[in-house]
């Protein structure tokens, strides 16, 4: 196909200069000619002067006959459409308000949709960056809380060791890590720890060095790791002798065995992640069913369908949800393919849902254009007619207003482009997350065939109309009719009708955007329980190798608070295992002790977060009864818990919870009840919300994975605290990086981004929508009343004062937007709809907003129509009439 | 020479081909001397804008009928000389058949229309 499209260009390539060379000989060659004639004439005697007019005369036209040979080196369709572009391009620089006017519409309209094209087509249409992808599986265990719930190490090895139609099978689990090299301040990157086998399933082959070797998971020669290629570029500076060098990965010396292709940094699956690790595989690990850790992928043998598959897999969970109630009771195994897991359970319909809306405001800009095109055919309807009356055919009549309506949507289209990449750069921007990682639109043909197409069907569908409705005109009528061009009764319904459809889809997209920022707002504001303003946060990973125990972790922790608390301009301190701003995805079961024991797999579960004693303080969680943690609930004290007040409602009613004791389904987390604190929401839209929270010592549980709150002192801003906080813990230990650490409302402003984007995306068709709409109101509204001039110079000739006939011109505005908005509302409330199902929990059936939209839409199509209702007002009925 | 002697300016479509073609089928011309010969043959009663031989001329290069190449003139200038290809032999013939079954159709009709 290439070679095809060379031979072609190179066709055209030579055509093109030949045509330059062939219009230089013709006029050496007429040149040659003319002095041969005049040489004639002079030899019959004629004056020099005489001699070249008669020559002159003789060779004819000079300038018709370059034309001439131009077009013999073009097809002739070509060279007539060339000449009706040229002219039409000349027509519409004579009115270069229109013409900005239609592009811009164009541009917009167009802009919008090709960006939403190009998302789609990045996320749905492309394939994940592994060799026969489709094979690939996520396999998942699946509870009522968490559909794409994880396996243990346990399970995992069970479906290894039963394989069935997964010719190869891998489980990696995420985990940051340190990375320090002699000489360089620690970071903290994105890893994970894979089992050998991982690469292998994928299909991806690193790019330098090897593969994990099968072996390489045996405690003892787990110590390698395998680099991102963007790892090794930014942080190695690409240095060719990176294999092979020892990197300090958690403080420990790791081997870099090898890199990573480029391929592999696809935003859309793993490429955040940076540093790969052998999962190491000990007795320990493997006897865990406990800890659903693992993130599972497998790859179907070939020939094996899908429901093959699926059901294997579901088999198997069945199984062992008989042979180990304990743990699986309840739970559902499933497989989900692994293209399908990217676009999350609703981005197909979001997505989908964006083409559609991008498509309403390309609707209302086409219907405008129409609306456009219509007055400017109408207002040379004299002139189209006088030509249609000298005999020109109707393909000639058609051809300059077709040739205008393309040349238009081409210079839209293109402009177009422009909007998209802005489009697309923006997103990037937006979605820059901590590792440099970016929501990337691929630009390639199709797109920019997409943007094509669009202008050519727009131009087609949308300049055609007018242009056959101009010719469908009675020229003998049109002439007779003299200037009083109103357009006939059924032009203007069909005019009125294009206003009416743009209120109705501009209705739809304002109500989408109104619902979705209520939506979003609410969830920002969701911040119950909690207290961001003063706080500072950071995540925190303590090296397994410097803090193998409890007691190390415990007393690094103790440490840390200690040296952070007394940081001039510190209020309080505190470490958790969760922020209070997300969700805690820690869900452990529980039942009270001396009630009866519920059902297995119902007892009540509780979202866990294992915190420090000042947490209550530091995070503004306010301690209703009882008391908080504090330094009696040391490891060796009884275990204690404290428990939300939805928890104590739903498990004790009224009676008093403090002193009742409850028993976990784990065991490791019983304890007595000695406080309640007051419920905590996250600002994450959850799909199967928790609501019973519980907290645990710190103590009693040691995390090295933690996160770090400290609350600033009144008057001090928590930006202030940033470096103070920094330096401390790299005092403390130099092999230490913080993760994140900023103000917590930066952190939160980062946490709904992707409802962010969609937001501003909403919003922004939201005003194209009503923009463009209200522009096409006032346009038909105004040509109306300059057309009625006469009428109403009448009217006021006849004694009508200036307020009657501004209510003729408001109400003739104002029918159309009623219509328009009481014809949008279903779609509006589908359109709510639609966003609730692709968002759950966030509220998004607004029926208040909804008429808030209607309402917004019928005032600024008053604005719009208040304008040529002014004009109207000031009409002079004796210059109006002696116009006529 | 009467003006009715002369034919039309414009000459019929497709004629002035023939003409060029006819012209070029003996010798390798310049424009001008092809302008001289349809004069000189037509014995000057076939009048045509003399510089509209030459779009012809570019026409019938593109389709591949003649060719051409830059030379010098008798008068020593440098001039564009065309010549028959093969093709444009065929075409000669194809188009002289056509033209004369076309005179002698019409030749016969007005005949007949004049017998009547």
């Amino acid at each position: 196909v290439i070679g095809e499209r060379l031979r072609w260009l190179r066709t055209r390539l030579s055509r093109l200069l030949r045509r330059g060379k062939a219009e230089a000989e013709l006029d050496a060659e007429l040149a040659f000619h003319l002095d041969h004639l005049v040489a004639e004439h002079r030899a019959r005697g004629l004056s020099e002067r005489d001699a070249l007019l008669e020559a002159r005369r003789e060779l004819g036209d000079v300038s018709s006959y370059r034309e001439e040979v131009r077009d013999t080196w073009r097809p002739p369709e070509l060279a007539e459409l060339w000449r009706a572009l040229r002219f039409a391009a000349r027509s519409l620089a004579r009115s270069p308000g229109f013409t900005a006017l239609a592009v811009a519409a164009l541009a917009l309209g167009i802009g919008a949709n090709t960006m939403m094209f190009s998302a789609f087509r990045t996320l749905v249409l492309k394939p994940l960056p592994y060799p026969e992808g489709e094979r690939l599986d996520r396999i998942d265990r699946s509870t009522a809380q968490n559909p794409e719930g994880r396996l243990s190490p346990a399970d995992y090895l069970d479906l290894v060791a039963q394989g069935g139609p997964y010719a190869s099978l891998t489980a990696y689990a995420l985990g940051d890590v340190s990375l320090a090299e002699p000489g360089q301040p620690p970071e903290m990157v994105r890893a994970m720890r894979v089992t050998p086998s991982f690469f292998g399933t994928l299909g991806v082959t690193p790019e330098l060095g090897r593969d994990l070797a099968p072996d390489e998971d045996v405690p003892g020669r787990h110590r390698v790791v395998l680099l991102s290629r963007r790892c090794w570029q930014n942080r190695f500076g690409g240095r060719p002798d990176i294999v092979g060098r020892t990197v300090r990965v958690d403080g420990e010396p790791h081997d870099v065995v090898g890199v990573l292709p480029s391929s592999f940094n696809d935003w859309r699956h793993l490429g955040v992640f940076d540093v790969f690790r052998p999962l190491p595989r000990d007795a320990a690990l493997a006897a865990d069913r406990q800890s659903a850790v693992l993130r599972v992928i497998g790859r179907r043998a070939p020939g094996v369908s899908p429901e093959e598959a699926a059901g294997f897999v579901a088999h198997l969970g069945a199984r062992l949800a008989t042979d180990h109630p304990d743990v699986h009771a309840g739970t559902t195994w499933r497989r989900v393919s692994l293209s399908a897991t990217v676009q999350g359970q609703s981005g197909p319909v979001m997505l989908g849902m964006c083409i559609g809306l991008s498509g309403f405001v390309l609707l209302i800009a086409c219907s405008n254009l129409a609306n456009l095109l219509l007055a400017r055919t109408v207002s040379r309807s004299r002139e189209i007619a006088l030509r249609a009356a000298l005999g020109a055919s109707r393909g000639q009549l058609l051809r300059p207003l077709v040739a205008e309506s393309l040349l238009v949507a081409l210079a839209g289209g293109a402009c177009a482009l422009l909007v998209a990449l802005w489009g697309a750069d923006y997103l990037a921007l937006r979605s820059t997350g901590d590792n440099g990682e970016q929501v990337v639109l691929d630009f390639d043909w199709p797109v920019f065939g997409w943007a094509l197409g669009a202008s050519l069907v727009t131009a087609v569908a949308f300049g055609l109309a007018p242009a056959l409705y101009s010719v469908r005109l009675d020229p003998h009528e049109t002439l007779k009719s003299g200037a009083r061009m109103t357009g006939d009764r059924s032009h203007r319904r069909f005019r009125h009708a294009l206003i009416v459809g743009q209120f109705a889809l501009a209705l739809i997209l304002l109500a989408g955007a109104g619902s979705f920022i209520r939506g979003l707002d609410e969830l920002n504001h969701r911040r119950a329980g909690w207290d961001s303003g003063a706080l500072v946060n950071a995540g925190l990973v303590l090296p397994a190798a410097k803090y193998p125990d409890a007691g190390r972790i415990d007393a690094f922790h103790r440490l840390a608070l200690g040296r952070l608390g007394a940081l001039p301009g510190v209020a309080s301190v505190s470490l958790s295992s969760f922020t209070p701003f997300f969700n805690w995805p820690d869900v452990r079961r529980y039942r009270v002790e001396g009630q009866p024991r519920p059902e297995t797999g119902r007892e009540p579960a509780a979202a866990m977060n294992v915190v420090t004693p000042a947490y209550f303080d530091t995070a503004g969680t306010r301690v209703v009864s009882g008391r908080p943690f504090d330094a009696r609930d040391t490891a060796e004290a009884p275990a204690v818990l404290v428990i939300n007040q939805a928890m104590a409602r739903g498990l004790f009613g009224d009676a008093d919870p403090l002193g009742q004791r409850l028993a976990a389904l784990d065991g490791g987390s019983s304890g007595e009840i000695v406080g309640v604190a007051a419920d905590v929401k996250s600002i994450v839209p959850d799909p199967g919300p928790v609501a019973y929270q519980i907290y645990r010592p710190m103590a009693q549980e040691p995390r090295a994975r933690a996160e770090l709150l400290v609350r600033a002192a009144p008057g001090v801003p928590p930006s202030g605290l940033v470096e103070a906080i920094r330096g401390a813990m790299t005092e403390l230990d130099p092999d230490l990086p913080l993760r994140r650490l900023q103000p917590a409302e930066a952190t939160l402003a980062r946490a709904n981004y992707q409802s962010g984007v969609l937001r501003d995306i909403l919003i922004a068709f939201a005003a194209l929508g009503l923009g463009l709409a209200s522009l096409g109101v006032y346009g038909v509204i105004a040509r109306t009343m300059a057309q009625r001039a006469g009428e109403f110079a009448i009217r006021y000739a006849l004694g009508a004062r200036v307020r009657d006939v501004t209510r003729i011109v408001l109400a003739s505005g104002i029918r159309l937007a009623l219509l328009g908005a009481a014809l949008g509302l279903a779609g509006g409330a589908g359109l709510m709809r639609l966003l609730a199902y692709g968002n759950p929990g966030m509220r998004l059936e607004r029926p208040l907003v909804l008429a808030g939209a209607a309402l917004l839409l019928v005032v600024v199509a008053l604005l719009a129509c208040w304008l040529p209702a002014r004009r109207a007002a000031r009409i002079q009925p004796m210059d109006a009439l002696r116009a006529e | 020479m009467g003006e009715m002697d002369k034919v039309r300016n414009e000459l019929l479509q497709g004629t002035l081909d023939l003409l060029i073609l006819r012209t070029l089928s003996g010798a390798t011309l310049h424009g001008w001397d092809i302008a001289k010969r349809i004069a000189v043959v037509s014995k000057d009663r076939l009048s045509l804008k003399q510089g509209s031989l030459y779009p012809a001329l570019h026409r019938l290069e593109e389709r591949g009928w003649v060719e051409a190449d830059w030379g010098v003139s008798d008068a020593g200038r440098s001039a564009k000389f065309y010549r028959l290809t093969r093709a444009g032999r065929r075409q000669l013939e194809t188009e002289k058949a056509h033209w004369l079954s076309f005179v002698s159709a019409m030749a016969s009709v007005l005949d007949m229309e004049e017998s009547s």
